[in-house]
């Protein structure tokens, strides 16, 4: 099964880029979660909060191409249901339009039954990215600091 | 028009919610499968699927010779961090706060 997730962010492909590689960033709008990786093409990526105790999500980053394009191999762990989905694969793309860029999210390679905890929450974490960029507030509605 | 207009404007529309429901139960069909279910023209189908795109409450993608319809669900959650949140948010904090009355009473 494949899911996309499309929205329009008024900020640079470069301000962008860092929004999503920048682990302190990231955890403004990502349920709190960081994210921590050296970036570099095949490096694997961790996805956890230093209070939630063990890892919520795990991965490899197949291809790097700032600040266009990101694949990643994504493992969730953050339930004991969740870990039995194994490995999905997420593509970021960011394409320049006009004052903004276009952020398309495919989330695939998910099983036809696969639990909608995988990819339920990327309304949330792309609505909570575009208010940060755009405003530098964080996004208070309830369950999108989960893990602050 | 602004994006919200356009998503407030797509949604106004019972086919429309009722395409939009057929893809969130399964996503990536082909107009001719979404057209099965109505008893509308394969122009009038057409029509809504354009201003549902227009809104970007529906994304396609071309597989082979076909292309495939996917529901785009941000639009709807940006309208609802927008608008009803804003709004529920008040009730929820008038209810703690009779909560805190509550338990507060000697």
């Amino acid at each position: 099964m494949e899911k996309i997730y499309e929205i329009y962010i008024k900020t640079s492909p470069e301000a962008l880029w860092d929004a999503i590689t920048d682990g302190e960033t990231r955890a403004k709008y990502n349920f709190g979660a960081r994210v921590t990786s050296d970036w570099t093409p095949g490096s694997t990526f961790e996805m956890g909060h230093p209070e939630a105790g063990a890892l919520l999500g795990e991965g490899e980053n197949l291809e790097i191409d700032p600040p266009r394009r990101l694949v990643q191999t994504m493992v969730a762990l953050w339930s004991d249901d969740v870990k039995r989905e194994g490995a999905t694969r997420v593509t970021w793309e960011i394409e320049p339009v006009g004052d903004s860029c276009r952020l398309t999210v495919t989330h695939d390679e998910l099983a036809d039954d696969a639990n909608p905890e995988l990819y339920g929450g990327w309304p949330m974490i792309l609505s909570g990215l575009k208010t940060w960029l755009e405003t530098g507030e964080l996004l208070t509605t309830p369950g999108s600091l989960r893990y602050t | 028009m602004t994006d919200d207009d356009r998503v407030f404007k797509a949604l106004a529309d019972p086919t429309r919610r009722f395409l939009l429901d057929l893809l969130f139960a399964r996503d990536g069909r082909t107009l001719t499968e979404l057209e099965s279910e109505l008893e509308m023209t394969r122009f009038g189908v057409m029509k809504h699927l354009r201003l549902l795109e227009e809104a970007g409450l529906v994304v396609t993608r071309r597989s082979g010779r076909e292309k495939l319809h996917f529901l785009n669900p941000v639009p709807i959650r940006l309208v609802h961090d927008r608008w009803i949140d804003k709004y529920t948010e008040h009730q929820v904090t008038a209810l703690v706060d009779l909560k805190h009355r509550l338990e507060d009473q000697p």
